[in-house]
């Protein structure tokens, strides 16, 4: 059977969620879910989600992995919490949305060009290299994540609130070079690697 | 009556009735057209000084028929509770003064329908003997359980742990019902997360160890005569052996069956052993004990399974169920957790429209399952098919708005469940013989009598929709139309165990409280403790059988000569009977023709250049008269010639009463009971219906005494017609005015 | 208070509502004593403020009267109104009860006639109408209270109106003396059925019951159908008392709620379908209601209503659980904000009026109880041997509607008489 026939025979079975339940965080919790929707009507950034949660608890019910984990929409969540506080299962949306969107990114199937998606590699990148997050290198990164010609026009317009932020010593200009560290940049570094290899080796190969 | 009638007649002077009446015209009225012995005034009478006053002269005076002359009898029912006398009670506050202003204009009418009632209420007790119990009273502590599964062995121990000695019968050769073929039930307690132990093994191990449980397997019942308190009833085996014996009440708890699902072959049933029931499922759920459930077809271990809810039910296509059978959301729930209790691994989904998990434990049960890993999906199947060595379940996801083909190892349909009710008796029989015909029943329904019962009416209890049992009121499910006889348990209304184990308890009391009120005599709901009961003048009767064929209750039989039988004991003392009678035979020692039809002659009438019509109502006591009381005390006024009498059911209702007011000069009558048809309120099942039926062939008497269509009007009137009531009644009045006075005045 | 005459063959009946009318009246009709105890001045409990019952649309009023007739007629069936449980203990065929009786004010020689009522100025939010409307210091509960007897609100003893009742009565029936009192009664088995309340629908934060006017609970809104009710028998808003012809019924609300109420409460889902009967009811054709639902829960034989109410062309229903209501401060309409599962559509709905179908919170005081019974998570009683002599009935078991309720009353008046029997058969 081609790869398509098997993706359709396996539909509404349990294998991709109990893959979630293995990876992802508080992933036990997506079988949970009764449908109703409130965490869907609940979302601020709703409109502009693809799929809401409690659809996509649903698609995960029904097998649909690629189409969930391509999403772009749990990279949505801004972590209001809106969803948790009313959904009546108590499922801890928030870190659900969070953990597929982690998860896809380990897997590497999480879109390129999601926001932030960007944003959180330029943030963990900023920040596992030192060990603090080095705020000026940061700002830049993000002004420019978008391409020069963006990272030009975003820093023109911010100039003014920069300089202001130099003359109030909120600035420390020295950032640009270097910047400040942790005591154990390099230990940091082993743990981090480690703890991914870690967790690599549970993403399974296929299916099951 | 033999006795010698002394009348004391109490008119009651508080609640305004001495300011608005002139109470010594009604004294004299009572004494000297009353003829009561003894009549006395009270400014107060219900207080303890009054009460006691009657008292007396009952205990000393020999008084022992009252008339009071006060409020409604719904009034101070406690108060004016004298025992072993008969009671009148004359409306005159909420009959007379709080239905008409008090105005100078007003006074005299007021005081001629004052009058009235003093001489109704007067003629009333003259006919009233204070009801004593029928000598056909029976005691017999015995109750026969029909159906041995959790129903009637619940039923079964809960009464002989009350005390009481059951029979149970039971058709198969073991007890236990379908639950007996059970893995497991639905959990009855909290956390209500897992499967339990069905508790079959548990009740009839407690069954066969209670003395006062006797049962009797591969029997059925052949036949069953009698009434509460002397039921008799054949308990016969297969191979013909027969007992008889006596029983004070009877449980119906033949159960259901499960739908043939045979009948769903869009469905996939009977195209592959790989789709099986609900009961298919307990079967290979037993056959693997603890161990992994196998495919029916090849043995391999199921992998995965799907849950079709409401497979042929809650559906209008012919031949499927139209209603939901109640458990079978959470029994699906249950048998996904046998695969999942075994190995958590394999995938079970339910696919539903409407998931029902009620109530407290419900709802827990459901968050268990999930918890199990269960998944459940909103979908509207349409076909189960095979697919190769597989099963292929095609659906509608609703929620993600696809439309899905599943394969599946194992497809299990919740299918329904049909009562077995025994013979529908309501249905209509073919004209070419008496016998059933059985291809116009319904096909899931089973033909064969459960109770065999000699009743002229029909040998089962009657069914009330879809094949179940119940009875239609929401706040008296018990009461179905065979007095003495319960049903209980899917019989009555589709349910799970639990909710059968409590049905059961309830009819067990139900069947107790009707045989303790046999011994002595007493009517069960809703006339309960009414002693009074029917007889008929043998002399007189016709032998024409309307009231054997109109009484709700199957209460008449028929004796060898032909003539009708009164079982007292399962009459509900409607008085159907007597409103049936063409001739009049039937009477209540407390309720008779005479007994309303004296009073209805007795009303002064006015000659017709007077201007003072009389306007009749007959007002049902359970819906139209309470209605009217409470349109009183709300203030709502109506006709000052209106002249009320309550009955017991419009049922009860003579024609001769309504030839008898016309000819007496009334110029109008009003008959108000309740609800009649499919969502009937009429507290006796029938009655308002049939005097409908009887009222509209009133229109030939009307014509042929050269009388309006419009002087005999018949409503429906709920209990809470407090704005109606009085308006049907001052719309009598405004037609009156417009045909004009009634010629039949002298 | 006259004497209270108990012994260990009695069965007492906690709660007046149907349940416990029902058990005492049954348990009685088999020749057993039952007092049957009330805390409020009348017997009747919730469904006497219900209009209709689902599904025949019947009155409430109906089969309570039969009852009541049964009651009065019944020499073995005392009832106490203005009693309330304070203290049991014991075990089964031998509890000893204290009951803590409050003073009505009012004595037997009242005829209801209505006269003190008129006479005192002074007005209450009416518990009966869910405090949508007020009643005087002296009042009868409703039409068709039992005992029909009138009561004195305890806030005007010591008032200008208090006096004026008393002097208004012809029938010497104020008593302003009368004090609180404790009896203590020996009984051989307890049927509990003390009912449910509405859970506070203020809880429920995002659906705004607190702060918009046109956001009522589903007990609210069948109050308004009463002809004797807040709105005298009209469908109408609260913030204009314009008629209200485009209403939402939100399912759920507070209920299958891990933040609420943790269990279904069974008849919210026909209470609203029966609700959406009554606006075609006043309004025949000019009217809309949108029903927005998890599960609709029309079960067994009943079903069939279900369809009925499907079938009906103004009706819709949207698989949804509203997440939040705002509202339109120029109209006054409350707008429903969620998103339709059954292919995610998102809405944005105003509506005239918003029915919120609040769950029923079982009126069993859980931490509170005056003898150990086996209560569960969700505050309701469960039937366990544990319970001894001790036996709930109606809604203090599960969330019932009135069919189940009755089926339970009459189920724990057996079990109750089962006790009383087992005593009897020991002392002779």
């Amino acid at each position: 059977m081609t790869d398509a026939n098997q993706q359709m025979v396996e539909q509404y079975r349990n294998n991709f969620l109990r893959e979630v339940e293995d990876n992802v965080e508080e992933g036990e919790w997506v079988k949970m879910c009764m449908q109703c929707g409130v965490c869907s009507g609940s979302c601020p950034f709703g409109p502009h989600w693809e799929h809401p949660p409690q659809e996509i608890f649903m698609m995960i019910r029904a097998g649909k992995r690629d189409e969930v984990l391509q999403s772009d929409s749990m990279w949505m969540c801004t972590s209001c919490y809106n969803c948790i506080v009313r959904c009546p299962r108590e499922l801890p949306i928030t870190h659900i949305m969070h953990g597929l969107a982690h998860y896809a990114k380990r897997l590497g199937i999480a879109p390129k060009n999601q926001p932030t998606h960007k944003f959180a590699q330029l943030f963990w990148n900023n920040l596992t290299r030192t060990g603090r997050v080095n705020e000026l290198k940061l700002g830049l990164a993000l002004y420019f994540m978008n391409g020069i010609g963006e990272g030009i026009k975003t820093s023109l317009k911010m100039q003014k609130i920069g300089l202001g932020m130099l003359m109030t010593k909120r600035l420390a200009p020295m950032e640009l070079i270097g910047g400040h560290k942790c005591k154990d940049a390099k230990g940091l570094q082993a743990i981090l690697k480690k703890a991914e290899e870690l967790e690599a080796a549970r993403i399974p190969t296929a299916g099951k | 009556m033999s006795d010698e009638i002394k009348t004391g007649a109490y008119i009651c002077k508080g609640c305004g009735l001495g300011e608005r009446l002139d109470c010594d015209q009604l004294a004299t009225i009572a004494e000297r057209e009353g003829k009561a012995s003894i009549v006395k005034q009270h400014d107060f009478l219900c207080n303890a000084e009054g009460v006691a006053m009657i008292q007396n002269d009952i205990d000393n005076e020999g008084v022992n028929r009252v008339m009071i002359a006060a409020c409604s009898r719904r009034s101070k029912t406690e108060a004016f509770n004298f025992q072993n006398v008969a009671i009148g009670r004359a409306n005159l506050r909420e009959g007379v003064i709080w239905v008409r202003p008090d105005s100078d204009e007003a006074r005299e009418t007021t005081q001629e329908m004052a009058a009235d009632y003093v001489r109704m209420g007067c003629a009333e007790v003259k006919f009233m003997t204070p009801p004593h119990a029928s000598e056909e009273a029976a005691s017999n502590d015995h109750i026969l359980v029909v159906g041995g599964g959790v129903t009637g062995m619940t039923a079964a121990i809960e009464a002989a742990a009350a005390g009481y000695p059951v029979t149970l019968v039971e058709k198969t050769g073991q007890l236990g019902g379908s639950a007996a073929f059970e893995y497991k039930r639905i959990p009855e307690h909290m956390p209500y997360a897992d499967p339990e132990d069905t508790g079959i093994a548990g009740m009839v191990a407690k069954i066969g160890s209670d003395s006062r449980i006797t049962v009797h397997l591969n029997s059925t019942i052949t036949r069953t005569s009698g009434a509460p308190g002397r039921f008799s009833a054949d308990i016969s085996t297969e191979s013909g052996s027969t007992t008889t014996e006596n029983f004070g009440a009877i449980i119906m708890a033949s159960g259901a069956t499960g739908y043939d699902a045979g009948q769903l072959p869009e469905l996939g049933f009977g195209k592959t052993p790989d789709v099986v029931d609900q009961a298919g499922l307990e079967k290979l759920a037993l056959e693997a004990n603890g161990g992994p459930i196998k495919r029916p077809s090849d043995g391999k271990e199921v992998e995965n399974v799907v849950f079709v809810q409401c497979a042929g039910q809650r559906s209008e296509t012919e031949g499927h169920l139209p209603y939901c059978s109640g458990h079978c959301c959470l029994t699906s729930i249950k048998q996904a957790m046998y695969f999942k209790d075994q190995n958590p691994n394999i995938d079970t989904n339910i696919i539903y429209t409407d998931l029902r998990t009620p109530g407290a434990g419900g709802e827990d049960f459901y968050r268990s399952g999930q918890q199990k890993g269960i998944t459940f999906t909103k979908g509207a199947v349409s076909e189960v098919s095979v697919n190769g060595s597989n099963v292929q379940v095609k659906f509608k996801d609703l929620i993600l708005n696809q439309e899905v083909n599943e394969t599946a190892d194992l497809v299990v349909l919740a299918t329904g469940m049909v009562p077995n009710s025994g013979v529908d008796i309501d249905l209509p029989v073919t004209a070419a013989d008496e016998e059933v015909n059985l291809d116009n029943l319904v096909p899931e329904v089973k033909v064969e009598s459960i109770l065999n019962l000699t009743y002229r009416q029909g040998p089962d209890l009657p069914h009330l929709k879809y094949g179940f049992n119940d009875s239609h009121f929401i706040c008296f499910p018990y009461e179905t139309r065979r007095t003495g006889i319960y049903s209980a348990g899917p019989v009555r209304r589709p349910m799970d165990m639990q909710q059968a184990k409590e049905d059961a308890t309830g009819a067990a009391l139900k069947a107790i409280q009707a045989l303790e009120n046999a011994k002595l005599g007493r009517a069960a709901h809703p006339r309960s403790g009414d002693l009074s009961f029917p007889s008929f003048r043998k002399e007189g009767c016709t032998q024409c059988k309307r009231c054997t064929v109109e009484c709700p209750f199957g209460a008449i039989d028929e004796d060898e000569e032909r003539y009708p039988q009164f079982n007292e004991a399962r009459c509900r003392r409607c008085g159907t009977c007597m409103g049936a009678c063409p001739v009049r035979v039937i009477s209540f020692e407390n309720y008779s023709v005479d007994s309303v039809g004296q009073q209805l002659k007795i009303v002064d009438m006015p000659d017709e250049f007077d201007e003072k019509p009389r306007i009749l109502v007959l007002a049902c006591e359970n819906d139209a008269y309470p209605a009217l009381d409470m349109a009183a005390k709300n203030g709502n006024h109506y006709s000052e010639f209106a002249r009320v009498i309550p009955v017991r059911c419009l049922g009860s209702v003579n024609t001769i009463w309504i030839s008898d007011a016309l000819n007496s000069g009334y110029d109008g009558i009003v008959l108000m009971g309740c609800q009649k048809g499919e969502n009937y309120q009429c507290h006796f099942v029938k009655g308002s219906e049939l005097a409908h039926v009887r009222m509209s062939k009133v229109d030939d008497t009307l014509e042929t005494l050269n009388l309006e269509k419009e002087r005999v009007e018949t409503y429906e009137v709920a209990i809470t017609d407090i704005e109606r009531a009085p308006q049907l009644i001052n719309a009598m009045a405004e037609t009156v005015e417009k045909v004009g006075m009634s010629p039949f005045k002298f | 208070m006259s004497e209270v005459i108990a012994t260990n063959q009695t069965i007492l009946v906690v709660g007046g509502g149907i349940s416990g009318v029902t058990a005492a009246i049954e348990a009685a009709e088999c020749g057993k004593q039952v007092i049957l105890v009330e805390k409020n001045p009348s017997i009747g409990g919730r469904v006497s403020q219900l209009y209709k019952y689902f599904p025949k649309l019947c009155f409430p009023s109906c089969g309570m009267e039969i009852n009541l007739r049964r009651i009065k007629a019944n020499r073995n069936l005392r009832v106490l109104t203005m009693a309330e449980v304070s203290a049991v203990s014991g075990e089964s065929g031998n509890y000893s009860v204290t009951l803590k009786n409050a003073p009505r004010y009012v004595n037997e020689n009242c005829t209801a006639c209505g006269d003190c009522e008129t006479a005192v100025a002074t007005g209450f939010d009416s518990e009966y109408d869910y405090g949508m409307k007020q009643r005087k210091g002296a009042y009868l509960p409703f039409n068709m209270a039992y005992p029909q007897r009138y009561v004195l609100d305890p806030r005007i003893i010591g008032t200008p109106d208090a006096d004026k009742a008393k002097a208004a009565c012809r029938y010497d029936a104020i008593d302003l003396d009368m004090q609180e009192s404790e009896t203590t009664i020996t009984v051989g088995a307890i049927i509990w059925a003390t009912g449910w309340q509405p859970y506070d629908a203020d809880k429920i934060q995002p659906y705004g019951h607190d702060r918009y006017d046109n956001v009522i609970s589903s007990v609210e809104f069948e109050r308004m159908l009463d002809p004797f009710g807040p709105t005298g028998g009209k469908i109408v808003r609260p913030s204009d008392g314009q008629e209200a012809r485009n209403v939402a019924f939100i399912q759920c609300a507070g209920s299958r709620d891990r933040n609420h109420l943790k269990h279904c409460s069974r008849i919210c889902c026909m209470a609203t379908l029966k609700q959406t009967t009554y606006l075609r009811e006043k309004f025949e054709d000019d009217f809309k209601a949108s029903v927005y639902y998890i599960d609709i829960r029309a079960i067994d034989r009943i079903d069939d209503f279900y369809r009925k109410v499907q079938a009906d062309p103004n009706v819709s229903f949207v698989k949804s659980k509203v997440a939040s209501i705002t509202e339109d401060k120029e109209t006054g309409n409350p707008v429903l904000h969620g998103v339709d599962t059954e292919g995610y559509h998102r809405y944005s709905n105003p509506h005239d009026l918003v029915v919120l179908a609040v769950g029923m919170e079982p009126s069993v005081p859980k931490d509170s109880f005056p003898v150990d019974v086996v209560i569960n998570d969700n505050g309701f009683i469960e039937t366990d041997a544990a319970n001894g002599g001790i036996f709930a009935a109606g809604c203090s078991s599960d969330a019932l509607d009135v069919n189940r309720a009755v089926q339970s009353a009459t189920a724990s008046a057996l079990r109750a008489i089962q006790v009383v029997n087992r005593v009897a058969g020991t002392e002779g």
